[in-house]
Order: structure tokens, then sequence, then C-alpha cells
């Protein structure tokens, strides 16, 4: 009886991994496909039927990207706004965040709500012509600050919900032994929001890492991040694929491995009821 | 150390009101209780106290500061809560540390405090400890901990021992109290459970809907309650209340039993008025005073038996400390001891 | 100003005696920094925009004051409409594919198996990933002499398809795509839903006989179904404001076939430079998807935001 039930319960088991492996499937094969495609010379690449493994390895798809395409720069700029835009995030939101949430500021928790669903390209159009009359397009300073619009609300909006959880009593003691407002908040509710603070830093890095659109109406040649750079690539090199694919793989591959790595961190932020920036 | 004043303390919330003109004295040194139902207001006056709430009228004095406008952190005070609020980021010793390390005391002096205070609490061990890694008692010492290293000039508590298990609170409650004779600071406590108010107080402040119903010592609240809620409130089980009226010198209850009136009591004085007859259950005794009553309920736990009898339509708990065999349906006869009963004016709820 | 407001208020309650008493701490300088940026960066364009939309301005010219031809400009713009019908088609389908998807994923994995973990983390891979990226190696797999999908569908007897390279499929291909990224979205937010289903009602209907699907259907469903509301909200508002994936595979291509109003609204304020007629888009693109959130928000008024957050 009972060894029916355990046989029962490891085919149940079994089964269930079949199905989730089927559902994670078109996410594996994609990803293997990608790589293919990178790893693949321009024959391999226009083969049909198509070739999974390549014979030779097309490691030079990868050497010419970073050679004939100024992508170590690239990428340097992409550190350079994301570093930046998240960073200024964290000073201006963790505070924001704590303070919206203990005046219980219902209407700034709002507006930063609208600026999250609010379509990115909306804020490009006067923000373009702002940067324009401050005669700062060419450098990466437009972006950077544009990229506050994605960054600050997340942050705020992630440290409003977690500061909201952390238990008053501890300020309220702090306050007791003596700590004065800033105190209570540096010493006491900050290192209590670490965990918070962690997932919001890595929600904005995401998110500004990924953006897009910013990037093709404010950069120029040499202040292109890296989606820019790459989508640029397309509209030039049509033809070559392995190139391409290998390009796609290094704008992603940094996100992907710290989406490994901090899977629960995304989770807890992403199920925070969080919409997607940009 | 130092006295305590409350004067016309009130507090509204919109238009809510919490408090309506209060005043206590609490002298230097002393221990007091503040005992209520819950709502009564006596956590916002505690926090009032604290600082952590404003005033809306009156003033608190704390020694001869006038501090109502204080913020927390300068009225020289320590506080332990009820989920005792350890700062969980740091150790024992650094919690109970925080308070000098803002004062920017010197850090030999502090770690010397901390260890006396750890002493004191049986803590020695723990110092290095997080706050997770201890029992509910021991956080409870350590919160406790934190305010004697403080060196207040008053301690305050609120419900501090609600999260512990019954045993673990008896034996805290004995250690707050062992403490405060130790150390004598000033103490303002603040409690539902009018057990811990009789055992700890050197004076219990009851409130009620925001007002003090009496202020007294405990023995005092128990033996002279001023009012019919002093007195249901104090003492366990509830005291009986009948509701009737003095008449040819005995007491009949609305639905016809016939009570003894108290010791000293003239009747002509309250003759035809509506009156409630107040006696507590261990004040009752078997005997023959021509009162009977079926047994409703008996519950026996070894040193006492607490029986409900049913006495004509009245109902009386009784709480009896010989052992009597009494079982479910028994008749019972009782005598109730005239020295120990009150009468309350119905209408004022006032003790005559 | 608000400590202002705050003493106002206490003013207003008729305080006796009414000292300056502010035991609160000042929680304002917290905010101040974050009120400035957001300030600058984000209600400045929304007003800005809103200044933009009634004048008529075409970069590199002079901008005169239009009052409302914009907006009846809009109202008379054909393909405007046709953006408006490409957005509700696309936003329906990115909305109610990756719902059912992604529930049928939490209900997998909400249950115990070998891996299970590890194949959430992949599972949630394609979300964090950068569009551009994606959409660009969709690109080639979409190809129709050379791109894989064709060779994969011929495996199965099916002919070559155009995908995004036909007017017709353009929208469905593009769905693919928007489903394969966000379905993990869904899912992790069902999933966070299934975690705070009790155990004792599947137990009790168990003794009640009730097989799998009624389960599902009489408990589950009905438990979870604040939580597929979230989703459909979040799915929605995403979806209705999709630009990297669609701009970069096809920039509103075939002709106009895939133009949603984001990429309209794109191409008229950065490829003909119309600001004020970009701006007027805006405004209305803006309405809806507030009006959209408001709605939905409507619906789901039963649970609040934090309910989910404190999960």
């Amino acid at each position: 009886m009972t060894r029916r039930l355990m046989k029962r319960k490891t085919l149940d088991r079994i089964g269930l991994l079949f199905v989730a492996l089927v559902m994670v499937s078109p996410v594996v094969l994609f990803f293997i496909w990608m790589i293919s495609l990178s790893l693949k010379y321009e024959i391999e690449n226009g083969a049909y039927p198509p070739i999974l493994i390549p014979e030779n390895f097309a490691w030079t798809n990868y050497v010419q990207v970073f050679k004939e395409n100024n992508f170590f720069l690239y990428f340097w700029n992409s550190v350079l706004v994301t570093g930046a835009a998240t960073l200024l995030a964290l000073i201006i939101g963790v505070p924001a965040g704590y303070g919206i949430a203990r005046l219980k500021a219902e209407r700034a928790a709002i507006v930063i709500m609208i600026a999250r669903m609010t379509p990115g390209l909306s804020f490009l159009i006067p923000l373009f012509l702002l940067f324009q009359w401050m005669n700062l397009l060419g450098t990466l300073w437009p972006q950077i600050i544009i990229h506050l619009v994605v960054t600050v609300p997340i942050v705020v909006w992630i440290m409003i919900g977690y500061f909201e959880t952390t238990p008053m009593e501890l300020e309220e003691a702090a306050s007791i032994d003596g700590a004065t407002p800033w105190q209570v908040f540096r010493l006491v509710a900050l290192p209590i929001a670490k965990p918070g603070i962690v997932v919001a830093f890595i929600l904005a890095l995401i998110f500004s890492w990924n953006n897009f659109v910013f990037g093709i109406v404010l950069a120029s040649r040499t202040t292109r991040t890296l989606p820019v750079a790459v989508y640029n690539m397309l509209s030039f090199e049509q033809v070559s694929w392995g190139p391409l694919a290998a390009a796609a793989l290094i704008v992603t591959l940094p996100v992907l491995v710290l989406t490994l790595f901090a899977q629960k961190q995304i989770v807890a932020g992403l199920t925070a009821g969080a919409v997607k920036g940009g | 150390m130092a006295p305590v004043t409350l004067h016309n303390i009130q507090k509204h919330f919109g238009a809510v009101s919490v408090i309506q003109d209060l005043s206590v004295d609490i002298a230097d040194g002393e221990f007091v209780v503040l005992v209520g139902p819950s709502g009564c207001g006596k956590s916002t006056l505690l926090r009032m106290v604290a600082g952590l709430e404003e005033v809306s009228g009156g003033q608190i004095r704390i020694g001869a500061r006038e501090v109502s406008d204080l913020p927390a952190r300068d009225r020289d005070i320590a506080m332990v809560f009820q989920n005792y609020a350890l700062y969980p980021h740091m150790t024992v010793e650094e919690n109970m540390g925080f308070a000098l390390k803002l004062k920017k005391a010197n850090p030999a002096d502090t770690a010397q405090r901390v260890k006396k205070a750890a002493e004191i609490l049986g803590l020695e061990k723990l110092l290095d400890r997080y706050p997770r890694q201890l029992s509910g008692g021991q956080r409870q010492r350590v919160a406790m901990g934190r305010a004697i290293v403080r060196n207040p000039q008053v301690f305050l508590f609120d419900e501090p021992l609600s999260n512990l298990d019954a045993k673990l609170r008896v034996v805290m409650r004995g250690e707050i109290k062992a403490m405060h004779q130790r150390i004598g600071t000033t103490t303002i406590y603040v409690t539902h459970d009018q057990i811990e108010a009789m055992t700890m107080a050197d004076k219990i402040v009851v409130l009620h809907d925001g007002n003090i119903e009496q202020v007294g010592a405990p023995l005092d609240l128990y033996d002279r309650p001023a009012n019919l809620f002093v007195a249901g409130f104090i003492g366990s089980p509830s005291m009986n209340f009948l509701e009737g009226k003095v008449e040819e010198g005995v007491f009949r209850t609305d639905k016809g039993l016939i009570l003894p009136l108290p010791a000293n009591a003239t009747p002509e004085e309250f003759a035809g008025r509506p009156l409630v007859y107040g006696i507590r259950p261990e004040h009752i005794r078997v005997g023959d005073q021509g009162i009977q009553g079926r047994a409703a309920i008996v519950e026996g736990t070894g040193s006492e038996i607490f029986a409900k009898l049913d006495c004509g339509s009245e109902q009386i708990s009784c709480l009896f400390r010989e052992r009597i065999d009494i079982r479910f349906g028994d008749t019972v006869g009782i005598s109730i001891d005239p020295k120990q009963v009150h009468l309350f004016d119905k209408a004022s709820g006032r003790r005559l | 100003m608000a400590s202002v407001s705050i003493e106002a208020a206490a003013d207003k309650r008729g305080v006796k005696g009414s000292k300056p008493a502010r035991l609160a701490p000042n929680y304002w300088p917290f905010v101040v920094p974050a009120l400035i940026v957001i300030g600058a960066v984000i209600v400045f364009p929304w007003v800005f925009t809103l200044w933009m939309s009634v004048h008529s301005w075409t970069l590199g010219q002079e901008q005169t004051f239009a009052g409302l031809d914009n907006y009846i400009r809009l109202a008379t713009d054909f393909r405007f409409w046709e953006s408006l019908w490409h957005t509700l088609i696309f936003t329906v389908l990115a909305v109610v594919v990756p719902l059912f998807l992604g529930t049928l994923a939490a209900l997998i994995f909400d249950a115990q198996f070998p891996l299970r973990g590890f194949l959430r983390g992949v599972f949630v891979m394609p979300m964090m990933a950068t569009p551009v990226a994606i959409a660009l190696v969709w690109t080639m797999m979409f190809h129709p002499q050379l791109g894989v999908l064709n060779y994969l569908l011929s495996l199965v007897g099916i002919g070559p398809q155009e995908w995004i390279y036909n007017r017709y499929s353009v929208i469905p291909s593009l769905v693919i795509v928007e489903t394969w990224q966000w379905t993990p979205l869904i899912m992790l937010i069902v999933l966070g839903g299934l975690a705070a289903v009790p155990r004792e009602p599947y137990e009790s209907a168990e003794i009640d006989g009730a097989n799998a699907w009624q389960k599902f259907r009489y408990l589950t469903l009905p438990m979870i179904a604040p939580f597929l509301m979230i989703g459909v909200i979040i799915r929605s508002i995403d979806a209705i404001k999709s630009f990297d994936i669609i701009y970069a595979m096809t920039q509103g291509g075939p002709g106009t076939a895939s133009e949603t109003i984001n990429i309209y609204l794109y191409n008229t304020a950065f490829s003909y430079y119309d600001i004020g007629y970009g701006s007027a888009m805006a405004v209305i693109f803006f309405v809806i998807i507030i009006a959209l959130s408001f709605v939905l928000m409507m619906v789901r008024a039963r649970t609040n935001w934090s309910d989910v957050v404190d999960r």
C-alpha cells in the first residue's frame, strides 16, 4: 500500500518535471540558438536546414564586435549611465521612500505610481528639447538624467513598500534612546531596510541597463549605450548574423547572470506590484 | 530620578477625544501602574509622557522640567515596548549601549555600564548574540537592560509582559519589581492585567474611557473601590453585582433575593433608592444564612473551588478556599460576610 | 510647506492652548531631494507636454499657439485610429496569452518536483533579458528563408510563414515574442497567490470527493482571482506601451501594419519632428493609460496593493 503510494508519488513528480521541462524549453532553446548563431560563420548561419552545432567555432564574431563597432566604448557608456542613474536613484529614492512611508503621503505615492505607468516616450519629447536648449546633447548627462525617470520611481516605490512593513516601534525606541530623526534613519531604519535596498538596486540596475528608447533619441555616435549600439548594428549589417548575435549576447549577458544569482530579490521586487520601467 | 506630574492632560485625535483633563502626581521613585481595559487611553498617556505622542492640552513635568514640547530624545526617559523593539541588526551589547553611543559617551565607560546591567539581569553570556537568537524572556531582559544602562529619570513600560507565556510572565513580573526595588527609578507601567497592577504597583491609576476612575494603593482599590467600574475591574474572579433596594433592614434584589446589609450601614439613609449590591466571590462562605443556591458551574483547581450558584433568579459567583464537596446541581447554603459588602448608587455608580 | 499644513490642521481641530508642539519627527527633508528630481524629470515633462500639445511646432520652426487644433487633427487622422486599433489587438493578445500560459506555469511550479528552483530561475530569465537583444535574435529566427522557426514548422509539416514580414501575421508574431518574454511575470504573480492559498479547503474537498478540475475551478481559481487581476493590470499597462520589441523588429511595418500608438508617437516626434502633434498624441496616450489603470483598479477594489506587497 505505502509502496504503491510512494511509487505513484514518484511518477507524479517525474511527470511534473517533464511538463516543466516542456514549459521551459522555449526559453532554453531560444538561448541555445542565440549562442549557436553567435558562434557560426556566415555560411553555416545561412545554411538550410539550419545547423545547431557549428563545425568550427567562430570566436572571431566576438572579436569583430569589439574591434569594428567600438563596443568597449559603448559598454563603458552603459556602465556609466546605468551606474550613475542607479546610484543617484538610491541616494535620492531611499530616503524619499522612507519619508513618504512615514508621512503616509498618499498623494506622493500616487505620483510615483503614475510615473511608473507613463510611457517613457512621453518624457522624451520635453526632455529632449530641454537638453537641446541646455546644450547637453553629445554628452552622457542627458541619458543619465532621463534614466532617473525609470530608476527613481522604482526605488521609491519598492522602498515605500519596504519601510511600511518595518516596525515603527524600533524607530520610537531609537528616538527615546536619544537619536535625532537623521540618526534614526541612518542607524536604525536604513540597516534594517538593507534587503529592500538590494531589491531596489537590482531592479533599477536591470531596467536602466535594458533601456533602449531613451538612447535612440538622445545618444550620439560617441554616447551610445549597448542596446542602442546593438540596434544600430542591425540596421547597418543586416546580413552578418554571427556578430549580431554575439553583440546581442554581450548586451544581455550581464543581466542574465545577475538574474540567475539574484533571483530571490528580483522575484520579491517584481511581485511587489512592479510594473516594468520605461 | 525625578517625580512626574501630569497636569490637565488632554488628547484628541481629530474630533475623537481619547483623554479628558487628566491629572496624576507621581512621586520620586514610585512604581505607578496605569491599568484599564483596552482603549481606555493608558497607552496613549504613556506615549505622551515618552514624547511619542503630542499632548492636545495640559502639561507634563519630569522633575522640574516642563517636557510637553520636548521631543522624546531630550526627555531623559527609557521605555520598554510590548514587542521589545530590540534593534535586530545590533548585538545585545550594542543594543544596550546604543543610547550611550548616541550621547558620545566614553566607550570604556559604556562597556562598563552595559556589563553591570547585564550582570543584574543575567545576560553576561548573551552579549554577543543578536535578538533573533534569544528567547522571549531573554529579549525582555535585554529590553530592560537597555533601559537600565541609560540610568534615566523615568522608566516607562508599555505592556511588556503580554507577549510572554503565563509562567514566564509571573517570573518577569517578579524581576521587574525586584529591579525597581534595587534601582529605585520612578516607573510608569501600563498594563490591562489587573493582577500585574496589584502585584507590582506602589500606586495604581485605573483608567476608563480616558478618565481616571480611581488612584490608590493596590489594597485600597481592592478594599474600597470608588465605584462600580473599579470594583468590577480589580479582583479576580469579578465582584458579584446585584441590583435592588434597601427595604426593612435588608437588601432585596429586583429579582427577589434577600441579602444582609453591610455592617455599618444605616438602612434609612438608602431606603427606596435603586442600588447595586457588591460582594466578592471570595467573601462568600458555605453556611446557613437562609440563602440557598443550586450549583450551575463548579470548577475546582485543588487550592480553591469556584462555583456559580443559581439563587432564585440571581446568579452568584463564589470562591471557596476550603475543600468542600459540591457537584453540579447540588443545593448549597451560603453566608455573606457583612463587613465585606459594598453598596453602590445605581445611577452614579459611586460607592456609598 | 507640509509642516505648515499640519499645524493648520491642528488649529482647525481647535487645540486648547495651541502650543507649537511638534514632536513628530519632520520627515520632509528626506523627501525634498526626490521631490525636486521628480518635479524636474517627471512633473515638468508632463506639464511641458501639455503646453506643447496646444501649439503648432515643428522642430526648427517657430511655435505658434494652436488651441485644440492638434487634438482635432488627431480625431480625423486615419493613421492614428489605425494605430489605436493595432494597439488594442496587440494588447489584448499580449495579455490573454501570457495570462493563460503564466497561470499554467504557476500551477506547475507550485508543485514539488526535482530541479524546481533551477527551472523556475531559467523560466524567469526572458523577463530580465535586454528587449532589444532579444528582438534581434527573434528577427533572425523569423526570417522566412533562413529562420529556424520555419524549419521547425516544416518538421511537423507546416508550410513556411512570413511572420513579421506579412501585414496579417506581424502582430501575432510580435505577440509571440512578448509572450515569450512576459509570461514569467504572470507566473510569479500567480505563484505568489498560490503560496497564500491555505491547505485545509483542499483536504476537505478531497473528502467531499472533488476531482482535480473541480478543485481548480471551485477552490484555486476564486482564491487566486485577485492575483490574476493584478496580472491583468500590470500586463495591460506594459503591453499597451510596449516599444522596444516592436520598434527593433518592425519599426511599425510592414507599411504601418504593426504601428501602435507608441510607435506612431515616436515617428511623429522624432522622425517628422512634429513636436506639437506628437505631444498631443502623448497626452491622449497618457490619458488612455491612466484611464485603463483606473478602470482596472476599480474592478479589483476588493483587494489592495499591500496584500500583494506583504507576500
